[in-house]
């Protein structure tokens, strides 16, 4: 074998073998089986980074309607975990749109709202402004069609006011 | 012209054979001097291998079992970075590597080689290094008061040894001392004062109090005996590797 490739070879066990050796370390897994599926986790988190970085990033058609039809079914966590599924990279701003509603319809209350529930709305909605500044949804069924208006709905639900104690607050409506 | 050509011939007969026999000696001297020049190659084809492939191979083993622990509970791995330290240690190793001759900066870098043989001479280093580093990691105890007498007893010899005056085997011999006896200190001495997980704390309160004391007094980390074998592998390897190392990759005519 001529001597550089005996070089290039040498130069590639360091890298893979120190690769593995890396990776084990940051991830310490506990077992042989923890460490195969810590593995394919860490391949799929490279493959979707190396998605965005070539510009070929996709939601997972599938996973969002399932989302979807959670989230019509009034069950939001599951919504919000298969959005999570989705939309790994938080990087779409329809499903992230979606996901802030969820928070804002699990949190509302005729009585009172879960202003925890209602902040991580806002927390994704300031991320979905730096996103798009211009995202407007499409569904019929969000009342608030707009970032905006959902903000302002938050928003409203989190200050205290006297208005908090009027008992006709019990009809209003859910957006 | 009888004479002449009897002569010519008599010469031919005379020199025909005797010019045979020193083709026929050329040709034996010739086919020893390619065996001799096959197995030098062979020997340098051998020795590039086990500097290129092997060593990495090794000191890179080395790096993986340094740091792994087995759980005394249920025996699952434990995997322990190199403290700050270990790789103090190591980068001192290096330099007394370079100081004994163990390592010869001028046959491993050099301007005469190609980018990709510097390259290559670099990673098999910088394997040894990892390897330094991981054998400090694994013959130190984790933490608490034997970590930092351990610690301090590493760093006095080896900065005593800095100035010392070394050649390889005798460095060799130094570094299996040292290491011999802090494996001796950590795997069986320290771990023979451990009290052993599986037990709950008050049974080994009233069973061994000396043990359970010791071992909450010194902070003493519950491993598995798996892991003394493990890192006995590792050290083993680890002097292998040092042993196969070449102190310099220049070709030798």
């Amino acid at each position: 074998m001529k001597e550089k490739y005996i070089h290039f070879i040498a130069i590639v066990i360091v890298v893979t073998y120190g690769g593995i050796i890396v990776f084990l370390y940051a991830a310490e897994p506990r077992s042989i089986e923890e460490a195969t599926s810590k593995a394919r986790t860490t391949i799929e988190t490279i493959a979707t980074k190396g998605t965005v970085v070539i510009g070929t990033y996709q939601v997972d058609a599938a996973k969002f309607n399932d989302g979807l039809a959670a989230f019509r079914q009034d069950r939001f966590v599951a919504a919000r975990d298969s959005f999570e599924l989705a939309d790994p990279e938080m990087r779409d701003p329809r499903t992230q749109y979606y996901v802030a509603y969820s928070y804002y319809r699990q949190g509302w209350g005729r009585i009172s709202n879960d202003d925890q529930l209602f902040r991580r709305s806002l927390e994704i909605l300031d991320r979905l402004k730096v996103m798009d500044p211009d995202f407007r949804s499409d569904d019929a069924d969000l009342k608030a069609a707009s970032p905006a208006e959902l903000r302002k709905e938050l928003e409203e639900g989190l200050k205290v006011t006297t208005s908090d104690l009027n008992p006709l607050r019990v009809f209003r409506e859910r957006m | 012209m009888d004479t002449e050509i009897d002569k010519s011939d008599l010469a031919n007969s005379l020199v025909l054979p005797q010019s045979g026999r020193v083709n026929e000696t050329d040709a034996v001297a010739e086919r020893i001097e390619d065996a001799a020049v096959t197995d030098q190659v062979a020997a340098r084809h051998h020795a590039r291998h086990a500097t290129y492939i092997y060593l990495p191979f090794i000191f890179l083993t080395v790096t993986l079992l340094g740091g792994l622990r087995f759980s005394g509970g249920d025996g699952s791995f434990i995997f322990i970075a190199p403290a700050l330290i270990c790789l103090v240690f190591a980068l001192i190793l290096l330099i007394l590597f370079f100081r004994a001759r163990l390592i010869s900066i001028d046959g491993w870098f050099t301007e005469e080689f190609s980018t990709l043989k510097n390259l290559a001479n670099g990673s098999v280093v910088l394997t040894l290094f990892a390897a330094s580093a991981q054998i400090f990691n694994s013959l130190l105890p984790e933490r608490g008061l034997p970590f930092w007498v351990v610690a301090f007893c590493f760093f006095w010899i080896l900065w005593n040894n800095l100035f010392a005056d070394f050649d390889t085997k005798k460095l060799l011999r130094s570094l299996g001392a040292l290491f011999g006896l802090a494996f001796v200190a950590k795997y069986m001495l320290l771990a023979n004062l451990t009290a052993p997980a599986e037990r709950s704390w008050l049974r080994s309160l009233f069973e061994n109090p000396a043990q359970e004391a010791l071992t909450w007094l010194l902070d003493l980390p519950r491993f598995s005996p798996v892991t003394g074998y493990v890192q006995f592998f590792a050290v083993s390897l680890f002097f292998l590797g040092l042993f196969l190392m070449p102190s310099s990759t220049l070709n030798k005519k």
